[in-house]
C-alpha cells in the first residue's frame, strides 16, 4: 500500500507528458510539413519561373544552350523603339478603357440596383452571362461586323446614301477599346458593384430627397460618392490586369502592327530565331510593376468599406418616373451588345456562306460544320481541351482548397507567405507564365521530356485563377464556422480525417464551383500556353486563334461556338444547379 | 385650422394594406404622434406625407397646398416639400463630415457660404453639438448621430419635422435624455411635428396629440391624457398602459350612470358613470358588460371605510418591493390579478384588502 501511489504517479505522469508533448508537437510538425510543401510547391511553381526569367534575361545563350551572361539583352531590348512602345500602348488601352468603361459600369450598376427599371434581375443575369463569355467570342462577334472591308455593320452603311462615308474599324486602337469594353469591361463593374449599390442603405438617399435633392443629385453628391471605395477597389483591379491583356490585342492588334506587352512578348519568343532574352528583358519590367502593385492589391481588397448597411436595411428603389423605360431601353441595348450581338454573329458565321453576304443564291449552309466535324484538328483540340480543363478543375479544387483551408484554420507559421504567394498570380500576365514555365521545363533536365505533352499545359492552367479560388475558398472557410471541425476533432479524429471527412463534404458546393471556374478559365484563355503548346497540344482557342489568323473565319466561327458551348454552358449548367460561379468584391 | 390635412389615403403593398382610408389633420405648431405597433402603417403614413412613398389613393394638402392627390394627379416630389426628416438609422452620410452633413440642404438651396456657415452652425448649437464641425460623420457616438440628424433636418427651417422612430436605436439611458431635449428643442423652435414610434412612452411625453394606429386604420385621436384615461376603442385601451378588469352585467342604468354587478363576486353593485347617448348600443339592464381601469387609478388600503363607493374586497396573496412601487398579487374570487401601487405601508400575503374604483375613472365595454 505504502508503495502504491509512487509508481502510480510516475506511470501518470510519463503517459500524460508524452500525450501532452504529442498534442502539442505532433501535429505541429505535419504541419510545418505540409506547410513547407505548400510553400515550395507554389513557389516553386509561382515564384521559381518568374526567377528564371529574370535570371535569363541577363542570358545571352539561346534557350538550350548552356548559359551565358552579360546585359546584352536589356541594353537591346530598349534601344528598339518598338519595346517601349508596346508598354505604352499596354498603358494607353488599359487607361483610356478604364475611363469608358468605369462610367458605363457605375451608371449601370446604380440602374440595376436602386432603380425601378424593368427586367432589372434579368438584365442581371446578362451581365453574369456576358462575363462568363470567352474572350474570343465576344471579340471575334463583332470583327464579323465591324471589319472594315466585310463587316456587316459597315456594308450596311455603304447602302445608306448619308452614312455612305462612315466605316467603323475594328482593326484601330479604338476598335481595340471596344472590343474590351464588350467583352469583359462593362460586365466586370456591373457584376462587382451592383450587389453594392443593392447593400446601401436607402435611408441614406431618402435622407438627400428630403433635404432637397432631386434623383440625379442625389446619385451624383451621395449614392456614388457612398461607393467610392469599391469603385477604387473595382478600378485598380482593373488596372493591374494592364498588362495581361492579350487575346484582344492578338486579333485586332497585330494584324497592323499594334502590340502591347502580351503580344510583343509572344512575337519576340516566337521569332525566327525566336528573341527570347529580350521577351525576358521585357517580361523582367513587370516583376517590378508587380512587386509595387501586390501588396496595394491585398491592402485593397483587406481594407474596410464605409459601413452603409444598417440593422433597419430596407432594400427600397428609386422611381425614375417617365425615365423609366429610356432606362430600361438603354441598358437592354448594352446588354444586347455585349451578348446577343457577338454570339448571333458567331452562329450567323458559322452557318452562312459568305458571313455577311445576304444576297449571295445560297446563303445559309451547313458545309462549314460538316467540314468542321471531320476535321481531325478539331476534335483533336476538343480533346485536348477536356482533358485540360478536367484536370485543372480536379487538381485546383483540391489544391485551393488546402491552401485555403490552411490559411484560415492553422496557427502554422509562414501563413502570410503562403496567403501572399497566392495573390501573384492574379497580376502576373498569362504570357509571363508560359515563358517562364517554358523555360522550367526546356532548361531543367528533369523536365525536358514533358516538354511538348499535354501535361504541361495542365500545369500551366492550374495556376490560372489561383487568386480568385483561395479568395472563394477562405471566405467560405470563415463563414463555415470551426465549430464543426473542433467537434471533429474531439470526436477523436485527426486533421487529415478531419479535412475529408468533414470539411471536404461540407465544401463539396464551393468545391464543385472551384472547379467550374478553372474549368472555364482553362477552356477560354489562350496566353498562358501559346508558348507552350505544340499542334499535338493545341487546344480550342488556339486553334480558333490560328484559324482566324489563316483567315478561315467560317471555321474559325465553329470552333468558337464550340468554346462558347463549353464555358457559357457549364456555367449556366452550375448556375441552375445554385452555384454562384462569378466574381464578388469582398 | 388644419395645417397637413390627410383625407383617406390609401397604400397598398401587393396584397397587404398598410395604410387604409386614414384622415387625419394635424395643426400648426402641434407635436402629432402616429403611434402603434410595427406593421400598422405608421410609417408608410409619415413616409407618404415625406413624398418618399405614393399613396394608391387619397389626398394630402400641406397648408392651403395640395401636395398628393391621387384623383388630381399630383405629385409634389421629396424634395420640393419642404420637409425635414429624421431616419430611424439616421442616414448620416458616412463619406462627409458633420458640418458638410448639415450644411448639405443649405448649399442645394444655393445659399452663399457665409449664410451657409451661420446656419449651419447655429443649427449645431442648437442640438449641441457646437465645435464638432470637423468630425467625420462615423467618428461619434449613438446620440451624437441622432443631433446630427436632428440639426440637418432643422436646419433649412422646413414646414415639418418628420421624426421616424429617431429614439429607437439609442440605449434606454440616452433615450430618456433624448426625448426631453426634443421636446424642448420643438417648443422653441416651433415647428410642426410628425412623429412615429411604436413606444408609448414616448408618445404619451412628448406629444401635443396623439393618433393610435392599428392595421392602416385610426383607432382614436386626442391628447395623450385623453387616449389614456377615455380609450375609445377596445385596441386603444389595450395598446396603452396595463388594464384592470372585471366582468359583469347592467342591472341598472340611467343617462348619467349604471350599476353593475360583477360577476361571481359579493360585491355591491360598482357604479359606473356614462356619457352614452341612448340608441342602439345603449347601456341597458342585462347586457353583460365589462368595467375597466387602469390599475395605478385604485387606491388601496388596509381597512374599509364606510360610505365609499365601489370597493371591492380581495386577499393579498404575494408581494413584491420593486424598488420605487410595491407589486401585490390579489385573489378576486377564483382568479389571480396583479396590481402595483407606490404604496407606502408594506401589506402582509394573506391580509384582506379593500380596492377602490372611482366612478368617473371606470370605464364600461361590452363583451364580446
Amino acid at each position: 500500500m505504502a508503495k502504491n501511489p509512487e509508481p502510480l504517479t510516475a506511470d501518470a505522469t510519463v503517459p500524460a507528458a508524452h500525450v501532452r508533448w504529442r498534442a502539442w508537437n505532433g501535429p505541429l510538425n505535419g504541419g510545418v510539413l505540409l506547410m513547407a510543401l505548400l510553400i515550395g510547391v507554389m513557389g516553386f511553381y509561382v515564384l521559381y519561373p518568374l526567377i528564371l526569367i529574370l535570371i535569363n534575361s541577363f542570358n545571352i545563350a539561346t534557350i538550350a544552350e548552356p548559359p551565358v551572361y552579360g546585359v546584352k539583352n536589356w541594353i537591346e531590348a530598349f534601344s528598339e523603339a518598338g519595346i517601349l512602345r508596346s508598354l505604352w500602348n499596354s498603358v494607353r488601352v488599359g487607361v483610356v478603357l478604364q475611363i469608358v468603361a468605369l462610367p458605363l459600369g457605375i451608371f449601370i450598376s446604380w440602374l440595376l440596383a436602386r432603380t425601378n427599371i424593368f427586367f432589372a434581375s434579368g438584365f442581371e443575369i446578362f451581365f453574369w452571362i456576358s462575363f462568363m463569355m470567352p474572350t474570343i467570342a465576344t471579340t471575334f462577334g463583332w470583327m464579323l461586323l465591324l471589319d472594315p472591308n466585310t463587316g456587316l455593320i459597315n456594308t450596311f452603311l455603304r447602302d445608306i446614301p448619308v452614312l455612305r462615308n462612315i466605316t467603323f474599324d475594328i482593326y484601330s486602337f479604338w476598335g481595340i477599346i471596344w472590343a474590351h469594353v464588350v467583352s469583359n469591361g462593362i460586365s466586370t463593374k456591373v457584376m462587382l458593384m451592383t450587389p453594392a449599390f443593392r447593400r446601401m442603405d436607402s435611408s441614406l438617399e431618402e435622407a438627400s430627397r428630403m433635404s432637397g435633392a432631386s434623383t440625379w443629385k442625389t446619385m451624383v453628391r451621395i449614392t456614388v460618392p457612398m461607393m467610392t471605395p469599391i469603385i477604387i477597389v473595382v478600378m485598380l483591379l482593373s488596372v493591374i490586369r494592364i498588362f495581361s491583356s492579350f487575346e484582344v490585342e492578338l486579333l485586332l492588334g497585330v494584324p497592323w502592327g499594334f502590340y502591347v506587352y502580351s503580344t510583343k512578348i509572344v512575337d519576340l519568343a516566337r521569332q525566327e530565331p525566336p528573341l527570347v532574352g529580350h521577351a525576358a528583358a521585357l517580361g523582367s519590367i513587370i516583376l517590378l510593376f508587380l512587386v509595387a502593385f501586390i501588396p496595394l492589391q491585398r491592402r485593397l481588397i483587406n481594407r474596410r468599406q464605409f459601413t452603409t448597411v444598417t440593422g433597419q436595411f430596407k432594400p427600397r428603389i428609386i422611381d425614375l418616373g417617365v425615365w423609366r423605360y429610356p432606362a430600361t431601353a438603354f441598358v437592354a441595348l448594352v446588354v444586347s451588345i455585349l451578348t446577343v450581338v457577338p454570339v448571333l454573329s458567331v452562329l450567323g458565321g458559322s452557318f452562312m456562306t459568305r458571313f455577311g453576304f445576304f444576297h449571295l443564291p445560297k446563303t445559309w449552309t451547313m458545309e462549314y460544320w460538316r467540314m468542321a466535324l471531320g476535321d481531325a484538328r478539331l476534335t483533336m483540340a476538343l480533346q485536348n481541351t477536356l482533358i485540360v480543363a478536367v484536370s485543372a478543375a480536379l487538381v485546383g479544387a483540391f489544391l485551393f482548397s488546402l491552401i485555403a483551408y490552411v490559411i484560415v484554420r492553422t496557427k502554422l507559421p509562414g501563413r502570410a507567405i503562403l496567403d501572399s504567394i497566392c495573390w501573384l498570380p492574379s497580376a502576373i500576365p498569362g504570357v509571363l507564365t508560359g515563358l517562364g514555365l517554358l523555360w522550367l521545363f526546356l532548361g531543367t533536365p528533369v523536365f525536358r521530356p514533358f516538354y511538348g505533352t499535354i501535361f504541361l499545359i495542365v500545369i500551366a492552367y492550374i495556376l490560372g485563377g489561383v487568386t480568385l479560388s483561395t479568395q472563394i475558398l477562405k471566405a467560405n472557410f470563415i463563414q463555415l464556422g470551426s465549430e464543426l471541425e473542433e467537434a471533429s476533432r474531439m470526436s477523436g479524429a485527426g486533421f487529415w480525417r478531419t479535412y475529408f471527412g468533414i470539411v471536404l463534404p461540407l465544401m463539396a458546393q464551393t468545391m464543385v464551383m472551384i472547379g467550374v471556374i478553372k474549368f472555364m478559365f482553362a477552356s477560354q484563355h489562350a496566353s498562358a500556353i501559346i508558348l507552350l503548346a505544340t499542334s499535338e497540344t493545341r487546344t480550342l482557342i488556339l486553334l480558333a486563334l490560328d484559324q482566324v489568323f489563316a483567315g478561315h473565319r467560317e471555321v474559325a466561327s465553329i470552333t468558337v461556338v464550340f468554346i462558347m458551348t463549353l464555358t457559357l454552358g457549364v456555367a449556366l449548367v452550375a448556375r441552375s444547379l445554385g452555384l454562384k460561379v462569378g466574381l464578388r468584391a469582398e | 385650422m388644419s395645417f397637413v390635412r390627410i383625407q383617406n389615403l390609401t397604400k397598398r403593398f401587393s396584397e397587404v394594406l398598410a395604410v387604409d382610408r386614414l384622415s387625419l389633420e394635424i395643426r400648426e405648431g402641434e407635436f402629432f404622434t402616429l403611434l402603434g405597433s410595427s406593421g400598422c402603417g405608421k410609417t408608410t403614413t409619415l413616409r407618404m406625407v415625406g413624398g418618399l412613398e405614393k399613396p394608391d389613393a387619397g389626398e394630402i394638402n400641406l397648408g392651403e397646398r395640395c401636395i398628393v392627390s391621387q384623383t388630381r394627379g399630383v405629385f409634389v416630389k421629396p424634395e420640393r416639400r419642404d420637409m425635414g426628416m429624421v431616419f430611424q438609422s439616421y442616414a448620416l452620410w458616412p463619406h462627409m463630415t458633420v458640418f458638410e452633413n448639415v450644411a448639405y440642404p443649405l448649399k442645394l438651396r444655393r445659399m452663399k457660404g457665409p449664410v451657409v456657415r451661420e446656419k449651419t452652425r447655429a443649427a449645431l448649437e442648437l442640438v449641441g453639438l457646437a465645435g464638432l464641425e470637423e468630425r467625420p460623420s462615423t467618428a461619434l457616438s449613438g446620440g451624437q448621430q441622432q443631433r446630427v440628424a436632428l440639426a440637418r433636418a432643422l436646419v433649412f427651417s422646413p414646414r415639418v419635422l418628420l421624426l421616424d422612430e429617431p429614439l429607437s436605436n439609442l440605449d434606454a439611458k440616452l433615450r430618456e435624455e433624448m426625448r426631453r431635449e426634443l421636446k424642448a428643442l420643438q417648443r422653441r423652435v416651433g415647428v410642426t411635428v410628425l412623429f412615429v414610434t411604436h413606444d408609448q412612452m414616448e408618445a404619451l411625453s412628448l406629444s401635443d396629440r396623439i393618433a393610435i394606429m392599428n392595421h392602416g386604420r385610426l383607432e382614436q385621436v386626442g391628447a395623450p391624457e385623453e387616449v389614456y384615461y377615455q380609450p375609445a376603442t377596445a385596441f386603444a385601451r389595450d395598446f396603452l398602459g396595463k388594464v384592470f378588469a372585471l366582468s359583469g352585467k347592467i342591472v341598472d342604468a340611467n343617462d348619467e350612470e349604471c350599476k353593475v354587478q360583477l360577476r361571481d363576486l359579493a360585491a355591491a353593485p360598482f357604479c359606473v358613470r356614462t356619457s352614452r347617448p341612448a340608441g342602439e348600443n345603449a347601456w341597458t339592464p342585462g347586457k353583460e358588460v365589462m368595467v375597466a381601469i387602469r390599475p395605478e387609478q385604485i387606491a388601496l388600503s388596509s381597512s374599509t371605510t364606510g360610505g365609499k363607493r365601489n370597493v371591492l374586497p380581495v386577499t393579498l396573496q404575494a408581494s413584491h418591493f420593486l424598488g420605487d412601487r410595491y407589486e401585490y398579487t390579489v385573489a378576486i374570487g377564483s382568479e389571480s390579478r396583479v396590481l402595483t401601487t407606490p404604496a407606502s405601508q408594506p401589506l402582509k400575503p394573506g391580509q384582506k384588502i379593500y380596492l377602490e374604483l372611482d366612478p368617473d375613472a371606470i370605464t364600461l365595454w361590452p363583451t364580446a
